[in-house]
């Protein structure tokens, strides 16, 4: 699209838009005190604070043993997983694809707060286990337990990555390998895995890099028994001090983006030399699939096991509790049924709102995301040049922020710019911050989408008397509608899902579901919470039937 | 430089990186002609068409069509591709799958503002002259590989484009189809007098289809001339061996008479031919000779050689045979089945060539 003028525009607006949030929160993690009180000066004292503060040091370690742990459990189950759906004959494979992808689509802060109803203390299949075989061996709020659960929930990720890159891998070189004597199981071995361990280097990247994001499950699991990671601990520190501990936080979050900012670059390195083990692939038209035998029913026990465990528990137990008036050991369920939840949410105007503002947000917010990331994705499509690196570059970058944080630095955009604060309380800002830290993940759909365009449909329009402009319009989005309507469907769903990012810019008349949850569960409001969680849960799930219907790719 | 001339290209550079894909090339393409450029993959011809739609960035040179400077590396002037008026064909022929048959042709004259009363019109005569006014509601994904390539021409055509590129032309259809659609371009381009550029890989393709082949090798112009003087005369190994199906063999420059070599081939092989380059006498050098222009003969004489016969071939409209000569092998075509054996080959020395 774009001559010269607006390309520079978009790209200007959309450099400001991830660099000013960020410069803030750099500025500000090297000031003595809020960037709003005059008083404050450059200083290092935030960051001498938070080193000495033992806290910082514990979430630290439990940040470090939730990434590890969780990557060590994610990495081969996921993989495995991905090689039973793709490689072998397992029946009913065309069924779990889209439950096996359920986990990534729902709030991770539902679903913390899924395993404690489910499995807590006085949780529904607690009490169950414990009427059964007289007590429960487990404790929902132990590291172990955190780093378990955070590892179960993350499978999907792995599986997504392997998953391609095995169903890339063409079945000629097996059978290449099979010809010059190789029994299933070499070829396995000396073959498909050696070939798709660049994804599983990327993907492993990846899960240790959430690890680092991780804040909705530590935020519920891990506050009763006090486990913080660095998410959490930056949260917790907002009212530390009694007054708004500004330059804490943003030390707080400049150490977290030391460590995710180059994990963030490794993985774009460790991609690239996975695209092109992939672009070594034989013709992949046929593959012959594995015969599991009596295999097939501990693949399927495995499977089954695993989708009981991250997907049934948590979400029954969100279901039910949100229709029981309460729960604990000797109560009749039947006797407690109730939808006095629902009515009250109903009948509170903040509730009502937060449902409206979270639909608001993700259809006409992910709609008007969808054509800020079409516009940015034209201004670099087919265009290599200097800008169009730089572009990449900045996409990436909102990528390597947590959405707590994020939402921390648009709201602190929103109060250090005077012409930008009457927007503060709206729900622009909500959007703002939804569009910057989804920025990368919007522009793949979009860019991945427009790849599909091929050169010479937009050359001959190009030829025939059309500028860039022109072909843009006519051609090249005409062409990829369907991508664009697949990725709004997607944003609709990430943005229903997402939840922190709108924590610090929860204010009246800005409220969103995610964020109401974070901060109901903090005043303790249990039923609210299970009820709104549910419409949450309900509000992906309209957007994930919406896509399985279009045939949208839940993955790109 | 005539004023029939309508493109010209003179001296354009351009690389990918620091890889030099073309080092200067300069060409003319005249009114009402058609020019191939033949070359084999990685020589430089698609880029240089490339180049000359506006598609691809050149670093030096200059580009003229029809007296319009459309580049100009040095006084930096560069035409982007909407603005230079051509037509391009397509190899995939690039038909946009969301617009029908009409639409498609139709384009480019709804972006020259025509009124819509006039792009109907022009818009069925350039389907009624490409033999496709009955499939004008169709989409591109209904049509056949030949009728897609069709409804190319026709809207590269439409807007009456002082020149029309084709890039490769007649690879995506299959063999059989090639032979027909190559004497149907041929005859649709003399008969609207276009001047078209062409580029392809195919020798005979570009013998049959063209006024002038320029033959590339490496990003230059090693030869350029009419398809004979191609054919015929050859002035490097190169290209020699790119037009026609050769014999080539390598040898020793044993004595220099005048214009002619002989050669030292090993086993005894002597062969008289024309010299094409400055070999003296003791070099290492190749000899060429067009597999139809070796005949077997009956017995001994002058220019004649004796050689085994390993094989004979049926090819459908002739036989090959293969000889053993030394470690190479020679081919020659004649018409009737051949047994193995000893056998007398002619070489008529003006028909080999020592480079």
């Amino acid at each position: 699209m774009f001559q010269t003028l607006p390309r520079r525009a978009v790209v200007a607006a959309l450099a400001l838009s991830v660099f000013f949030p960020l410069g803030l929160v750099f500025y500000q993690s090297v000031l003595s005190g809020p960037f709003f009180m005059p008083a404050a000066r450059l200083s290092l004292e935030a960051f001498a604070f938070i080193f000495d503060d033992p806290d910082f040091w514990s979430a630290t370690k439990n940040t470090l043993i939730i990434a590890v742990g969780m990557s060590v459990i994610a990495i081969p189950l996921g993989a495995i997983l991905a090689f039973i759906m793709v490689r072998t004959d397992l029946p009913g494979r065309r069924w779990l694809e889209t439950p096996i992808l359920i986990p990534i689509f729902v709030s991770p802060v539902v679903l913390g707060f899924g395993y404690v109803v489910s499995l807590g203390p006085v949780g529904f299949f607690s009490v169950w286990f414990e009427q059964i075989f007289g007590s429960v061996p487990w404790n929902i709020y132990s590291m172990t337990s955190i780093v378990l659960i955070a590892g179960l929930t993350h499978v999907p990720h792995v599986y997504l990555y392997s998953s391609s890159a095995l169903r890339n891998l063409g079945s000629d070189v097996e059978e290449a390998a099979r010809l010059s004597g190789a029994s299933p199981f070499r070829v396995a071995r000396d073959v498909s895995i050696p070939m798709v361990s660049p994804a599983l280097l990327y993907v492993g990247v990846l899960v240790f890099f959430l690890g680092f994001e991780i804040f909705g499950l530590p935020l519920i699991l891990g506050d009763p028994e006090g486990h913080l990671v660095l998410t959490t601990y930056l949260y917790k520190l907002t009212n530390k001090l009694g007054t708004p501990s500004y330059h804490l936080m943003a030390a707080v979050a400049t150490c977290i983006i030391a460590v995710t900012f180059p994990l963030v670059l490794l993985q774009r390195v460790l991609l690239k030399s996975a695209q092109r083990f992939v672009a070594v692939k034989g013709k992949s038209a046929r593959q012959r699939r594995l015969a599991l035998g009596g295999w097939k029913w501990v693949a399927l026990a495995l499977i089954g096991l695993w989708l009981l465990l991250t997907i049934v528990v948590p979400v029954a137990g969100v279901a039910l509790r949100s229709v029981v008036s309460s729960w604990g050991a000797g109560i009749n369920l039947l006797e407690v049924l109730t939808l006095d939840h629902f009515r009250a949410v109903f009948e509170e105007d903040t509730m009502i709102r937060s449902i409206l503002n979270s639909v608001l947000i993700g259809t006409l917010g992910g709609a008007v995301a969808v054509v800020g990331y079409l516009l940015i994705g034209l201004t670099t499509h087919r265009k290599p040049d200097g800008l169009s690196r730089f572009v990449d570059y900045v996409v990436l970058t909102p990528r390597a922020i947590p959405g707590l944080m994020a939402g921390l630095a648009v709201f602190w955009v929103f109060l250090f710019v005077p012409f930008l604060a009457p927007l503060r309380s709206t729900l622009f800002s909500v959007w703002f911050a939804y569009a910057v830290v989804w920025l990368a993940y919007g522009m793949r759909l979009i860019q991945s989408a427009l790849m599909q365009v091929a050169p010479e449909l937009e050359e001959a329009g190009r030829l025939v008397g059309a500028s860039r402009a022109r072909v843009s319009r006519d051609i090249t989005v005409p062409l990829i509608r369907n991508g664009l309507l697949g990725s709004w469907l997607l944003i609709f769903m990430i943005f229903e899902r997402e939840y922190s990012t709108g924590v610090y810019l929860l204010s009246p008349g800005t409220e969103v579901i995610g964020a109401q949850i974070v901060s109901l569960w903090a005043s303790g409001a249990v039923d609210v919470v299970a009820a709104l969680s549910l419409i949450n849960m309900l509000l992906v799930g309209c957007g994930l039937a919406l896509a399985l219907r279009f045939g949208v790719k839940l993955h790109d | 430089m005539t004023d029939k001339t309508i493109l010209t290209v003179d001296d354009l550079a351009l690389s990918y990186g620091s890889n030099p894909i073309l080092k200067g090339v300069s060409m003319q393409l005249r009114r009402g002609e058609v020019v191939s450029l033949l070359g084999p993959s990685g020589s430089g011809k698609t880029t240089l068409l490339r180049a000359v739609a506006g598609l691809e960035q050149p670093h030096e040179g200059r580009v003229k069509i029809a007296g319009r400077t459309i580049y100009d590396g040095a006084a930096g002037i560069d035409v982007p591709a909407e603005k230079r008026d051509l037509g391009l064909v397509f190899q995939s022929y690039a038909l946009w799958p969301h617009k029908t048959v009409f639409d498609n042709v139709a384009y480019p004259l709804k972006l020259r503002k025509v009124g819509s009363a006039e792009i109907a019109e022009r818009v069925q005569a350039a389907l009624k002259n490409l033999g496709l006014a009955h499939l004008a509601e169709r989409y591109p994904h209904q049509l056949s590989g030949g009728q897609q390539q069709r409804v190319s021409i026709a809207r590269a055509l439409v807007y009456n484009p002082p020149v029309i590129l084709l890039d490769e032309p007649l690879s995506n259809l299959d063999a059989k189809m090639r032979e027909e659609a190559r004497a149907w371009l041929r005859n649709l381009i003399v008969e609207m007098q276009l001047s078209a550029l062409v580029v392809t890989h195919d020798q005979s393709e570009a013998m049959a289809m063209s006024d002038r082949i320029l033959l590339l090798n490496g990003g230059v112009i090693e030869q350029q001339g009419t398809p004979q003087e191609m054919y015929s005369q050859p002035k490097t190994l190169f290209v020699a061996d790119f037009m026609g199906s050769n014999n080539i063999l390598k040898g020793r420059v044993a004595e220099i008479r005048g214009g002619e070599a002989c050669v030292e081939l090993g086993e005894g092989l002597r062969l008289w031919g024309q010299r094409r380059n400055d070999a003296a006498v003791g070099q290492e050098v190749s000899v060429v000779v067009r597999v139809e222009q070796v005949r077997l003969a009956e017995g001994p004489a002058e220019h004649r050689v004796g050689i085994d016969l390993a094989t004979s071939m049926f090819l459908g409209d002739r036989f090959e045979y293969v000889f053993h000569a030394g470690s190479a092998l020679l081919r020659a075509w004649g018409s009737r089945q051949e047994a193995s054996g000893r056998r007398w080959l002619e070489f008529p020395p003006d028909a080999v060539w020592v480079f």
